[in-house]
């Protein structure tokens, strides 16, 4: 129900399109709070910087002006929830070409859009407007004596019903393989839980599928409870029903209780015997773009083209083209940093998504491309 | 002390300027805006090539996707603004269409007679007002975009070719539309809006956000299933 003091004539009079305000008056805020769970949306987008997100800082878009409605169903794919009503993708504006600004580069940056997912060089960190939540455990919850301290960014690493927090600003994604699929735990399906991680959802994906995409997501970590003796994820009773709630845990602060009464609720047994677990989500990071001029360069993954002066690595070397220019300028950290972001780390990085964990025997310009027979050129002379 | 009301009373009257100041916009945006507003001269003589000539003839200049300047526009003016006003403007990738075109003269088809004018000019130079007694034969500037954009869209079988693919429409003014009394309460509310609104009611019940769930096409091994989302069996660790 509204609030009481809401005029709702006064309301309803007014109704209009749906804005960054009223979706994000939910999204921005999920996981308790703004920005915590999502990394590339926050309150921030309310009123947001150019270079924190070209299209709703520079051209002021709408989330529907991406996000489609069609008879109250709205397009887009979550990663951290299954239902979808829709897709959206970059694609569906910018083509699958999206390259054109007339640059002997745009060849080159079109054939790595059939490989990279946009937001690789267009938003080489998450959370950069804000801080958001990255590692969340259950399990030291329900300390009373643990005072919360505050972290650089100024956020708490404690809280008694929720337990302990790690936040992260401005940080480096994990690159995955990704098709545009989920796979996803369900309440009630059977884990193994020996793992030393369990993965609540991953993108299914692979480098030998055309079809899969190095894609950046935030990785939301966290230590949970899973039944011993059933094997699945359990659910607690958190919030408490009303005055006279005997089990919620943020009442009582124990688990025994929270655990029968939350699985009672979802129709599941019960053990009586739980177990901590590290559980990871893979959330896939679709905003926080920048503008196009600070988007990777390509030195800032491909090590091998550090020391290069042009590009007769592949090429003639008898053109007018400024190779520094066109390979060396990128996402300027030097500048973030300078602006306050928390990325003093990444001015000079090299190999930013790691070819190595994708499964490329290294930089590919040297040992070739994932369908590649022949590597672009020579290994480099020392 | 003169000096020191006249000091006190700018500010007053500078604070209310400078709040407008502080007033968050989107750059890019305004920008486009600013310029939608602007009517430039009519130009009342054009070249009258044809497109083949138009086309080489802007090919033998060297003009390309480089010379695009401008790579962004908002579709809306005064001009038709002055006689309707249902739609809001409409995003116009500039850069985008000449990269797709790759041919300028798709929509900059003639050039004005005046050598000395530019060699591209903007739509709203040639077509303005509709029904120009003067100018028989030139289309307004609403019938030009229109036929310009959902000719070449429906010609090139890409782009939208409907009213809400391009542009939103105008909410209508509901201060008449809607009927309630003071201190109305929620569910009187939800009943004026199903006065008129019963078709997006029904809608509304179907989908995920208020259902919370629903179909679960992305997810492998539930790509089938109808069932699956925050109100049933999707777990988190959050």
């Amino acid at each position: 129900m509204p609030e009481k003091d809401v005029d709702l004539k006064l309301v309803a009079q007014n109704v209009g399109h749906s804005s960054r305000a009223s979706c994000g008056s939910c999204h921005f805020n999920g996981g308790g709070g703004d920005a915590v769970k999502h990394a590339d949306l926050s309150r921030q987008l309310l009123e947001p910087s150019r270079s924190c997100d070209i299209h709703m800082g520079g051209y002021d878009f709408s989330c529907t002006e991406c996000h489609e409605t069609r008879n109250h169903k709205i397009a887009g794919r979550s990663s951290s929830v299954p239902v979808a009503e829709g897709k959206v993708s970059c694609q569906q504006c910018h083509s699958e070409d999206p390259h054109y600004c007339g640059s002997v580069l745009d060849h080159h940056l079109n054939n790595h859009a059939k490989t990279l997912d946009c937001n690789v060089c267009h938003a080489p960190v998450f959370a950069k407007c804000k801080p958001t939540k990255t590692w969340w455990d259950w399990s030291k919850a329900g300390d009373k004596n643990r005072k919360p301290k505050k972290d650089k960014y100024g956020k708490p690493d404690y809280n008694k019903k929720k337990g302990e927090f790690k936040w992260e600003e401005s940080a480096v994604p994990n690159y995955a393989w990704d098709s545009g699929y989920m796979k996803r735990v369900f309440i009630g399906d059977k884990v193994d839980i020996n793992a030393d991680i369990i993965n609540l959802t991953e993108p299914v994906g692979s480098i030998h599928d055309p079809g899969s995409k190095i894609t950046p997501f935030k990785m939301m970590k966290a230590i949970q409870a899973v039944d011993a003796d059933h094997d699945y994820i359990l659910v607690p009773h958190l919030w408490p029903r009303d005055k006279e709630d005997s089990t919620a845990y943020w009442k009582h602060f124990d688990w025994e209780k929270a655990f029968q009464d939350g699985m009672k609720a979802v129709g599941l047994d019960y053990s009586g015997s739980y177990r901590w677990k590290e559980t990871w989500m893979y959330w896939r990071l679709d905003h926080e773009v920048m503008p196009a001029n600070m988007a990777l360069s390509c030195v800032q993954c491909h090590d091998s083209l550090k020391g290069d002066k042009t590009c007769n690595r592949c090429h003639q070397d008898n053109r007018n083209v400024n190779f520094k220019q066109i390979a060396h300028k990128g996402t300027d950290f030097s500048y973030m940093k300078s602006q306050g972001r928390d990325v003093a780390h990444l001015i000079e990085k090299t190999d930013y998504i790691n070819f190595k964990a994708l499964g490329y025997k290294g930089d590919p310009i040297i040992h070739g491309g994932r369908f590649k027979q022949l590597p672009m050129g020579y290994e480099k002379k020392e | 002390m003169i000096k020191r009301i006249i000091f006190l009373v700018t500010c007053l009257i500078l604070t209310p300027v400078l709040c407008v100041a502080e007033v968050w916009k989107a750059p890019d945006q305004e920008r486009a805006k600013e310029r939608a507003k602007e009517v430039v001269p009519f130009v009342t003589e054009y070249k009258n090539d044809d497109q083949i000539t138009r086309r080489i003839s802007l090919m033998d200049t060297g003009i390309s996707i480089q010379d695009v300047t401008d790579t962004y526009f908002l579709l809306d003016s005064p001009i038709i603004k002055k006689r309707e006003d249902h739609y809001e403007p409409v995003r116009f990738s500039h850069k985008r269409h000449a990269n797709l075109t790759n041919d300028c003269s798709k929509c900059h088809h003639y050039r004005p007679k005046d050598d000395t004018a530019l060699e591209t000019t903007r739509c709203s130079a040639c077509h303005q007002d509709s029904f120009n007694p003067d100018h028989p034969e030139r289309i307004g500037l609403k019938a030009a975009y229109h036929q310009q954009c959902m000719a070449c869209h429906q010609e090139q079988a890409k782009g939208p070719v409907d009213c809400k693919g391009c542009h939103l429409q105008n909410v209508p003014d509901h201060k008449e539309l809607v009927n309630l009394p003071d201190n109305a309460d929620p569910f009187q509310v939800t009943a004026e809006c199903l006065r008129c609104h019963d078709t997006q009611a029904e809608d509304m019940l179907t989908t995920a956000h208020w259902l919370w769930k629903g179909p679960s096409p992305y997810t492998t091994g539930h790509r089938k299933d109808i069932m699956h989302g925050k109100g049933t069996t999707a777990l988190n660790n959050y």
